[in-house]
């Protein structure tokens, strides 16, 4: 390994203290989550006012356009994992690759029905063949591929190096599915909320809403960290520290 | 002196290739037969009525050429892999990218190729105007030479994975098919309304060029992905 990587980086990524930490850090994440959540929850349910064109149904948007945002995040996120996975071979790495995917996939899935009921009360139907809608299905088929790939080795490791080599071949897709479906159809509307210039969204609606993206964030935190511990412990069962903590019954 | 040699290699691993293909001719028909048997099935499903099935026609040909050709992907890298001749072209002191790129080759022409001749055929059965065949021709060549290199990749990374089945494939490689699907219909739909088609087929030529230099080597990776753990 490369000798600018400092060392309490190095200390971190030694599977004991890993294991310790990641425990740690998904008690708080998880606890961070739940309370974002309810302060966000209240702010989008009972303080932002009625949307005078869309009435009450529009509340959807504090679930949807989170996870929306999270599902394109963590494929990117991933992306970031599996370069360092496959490059520097670094076993965490790869576990989180593998890790993310059923929290993306997830997101990715809640985004798709949060839409269509969101669309059926709006545009009157559950699905359109629209482009952003037709480019999140294409992500959820992308996470679905990884994640059948990765089951489809005998080997663990092997099958998290050949899912992450098909996160990066999906990752350059993305954009070129985007960009051509948005060439194809497009009926969905413009984005409301931008992080470079202005956005078009009342404060008593975006702070609950990036509360509630924080919230996501915090719990996409705390279950990859309960994720990788949990495979961690697996792949390493046959070694010391592994059978401790198994015989602690932790 | 390693160029020369290169090339004899090439050439005589695209001969040995080919010939494999020739001495099981039968084979070679079983994609062209799944291809006319799915197309008859359209009007079956449909309905014989001239209108609808014009209106389909240039997005079903493709569509079937597509799975016509992922049906096939099975067979590139499989055989040489249980045979042990993957791991000796790996061994081998040529550029593991370049033998691959021939792989490809002998697979796009062996099951895509006699596709794309049949697909006037296809065409005619579901009764797309005649004036349509060049563009369809031509985007087809375009996108069979683009999920050759595609599919290959994701064979070489699938290739010691317990499923053997497509349906990995499939799921793997389709979504990654989306842009290439688009790009090719719209090149017929434009030509159909006549409007100007050869923008959506320049971007297939675009990717196609971009794919010929990164997918051999990424499928090179991948082969290493798969074979080595």
């Amino acid at each position: 390994m490369s000798v600018w990587i400092p060392l309490w980086l190095r200390k971190l990524a030694a599977p004991p203290h890993f294991y310790c930490i990641a425990g740690k850090l998904r008690r708080w994440s998880g606890r961070l989550a739940v309370l974002l959540g309810i302060i966000a929850l209240y702010g989008a349910l009972l303080l932002a006012p009625t949307d005078y064109r869309q009435g009450d149904a529009y509340r959807i948007i504090f679930v949807h356009v989170p996870s929306a945002w999270m599902s394109l995040f963590i494929y990117i996120l991933m992306g970031g994992t599996a370069l360092l996975g496959l490059i520097w071979r670094i076993k965490l790495a790869e576990l989180a690759t593998i890790a993310s995917a059923p929290i993306g996939a997830a997101f990715t899935l809640i985004t798709l029905i949060t839409g269509s009921l969101w669309g059926k009360r709006m545009w009157g139907t559950w699905w359109t063949w629209d482009a952003r809608l037709s480019s999140e299905l294409i992500l959820l088929f992308l996470y679905l591929g990884v994640i059948a790939l990765y089951h489809s080795f005998c080997n663990a490791r092997q099958g998290a190096r050949a899912a992450s080599f098909l996160t990066l071949i999906g990752l350059i897709n993305v954009p070129i599915v985007h960009f051509s479906v948005q060439w194809w159809h497009t009926l969905h509307q413009g984005s409301t909320i931008n992080l470079f210039g202005p956005s078009y969204i009342s404060a008593s609606m975006l702070w609950p809403l990036l509360t509630m993206t924080l919230a996501t964030k915090a719990y996409y935190l705390a279950s990859l960290c309960g994720r990788m511990r949990k495979q961690l412990l697996w792949q390493e069962r046959g070694k010391h520290w592994a059978r401790r903590i198994i015989a602690m019954g932790e | 002196m390693s160029r020369t040699l290169l090339l004899k290699a090439c050439t005589a691993m695209l001969r040995h290739d080919l010939t494999l293909a020739w001495r099981r001719r039968a084979d070679l028909a079983l994609p062209i037969l799944y291809a006319l048997i799915v197309t008859t099935l359209f009007p079956f499903a449909l309905g014989p009525d001239r209108l609808v099935l014009q209106q389909i026609a240039g997005g079903v040909v493709l569509v079937i050429v597509v799975l016509a050709m992922l049906l096939e992907l099975n067979t590139l890298f499989r055989e040489d892999s249980d045979d042990g001749s993957l791991e000796q072209l790996m061994l081998s002191p040529q550029p593991l990218a370049v033998l691959l790129a021939i792989k490809v080759l002998v697979y796009w022409l062996t099951s895509a190729a006699p596709l794309i001749v049949l697909s006037p055929l296809l065409a005619g059965l579901m009764h797309l105007a005649p004036r349509l065949l060049p563009v369809l021709m031509l985007s087809l060549l375009l996108a069979t030479l683009l999920i050759s290199l595609l599919g290959a990749i994701l064979m070489a990374l699938t290739i010691t994975s317990t499923q053997r089945s497509g349906m990995l494939l499939a799921l793997t490689l389709l979504p990654l098919c989306v842009p290439i699907v688009i790009a090719s219909s719209g090149t017929l739909v434009a030509a159909e309304q006549g409007l100007a088609w050869v923008a959506p087929l320049a971007w297939l030529g675009a990717a196609l060029v971009l794919a010929l230099v990164l997918a051999p080597l990424s499928c090179a990776a991948a082969l290493h992905i798969g074979l080595d753990g």
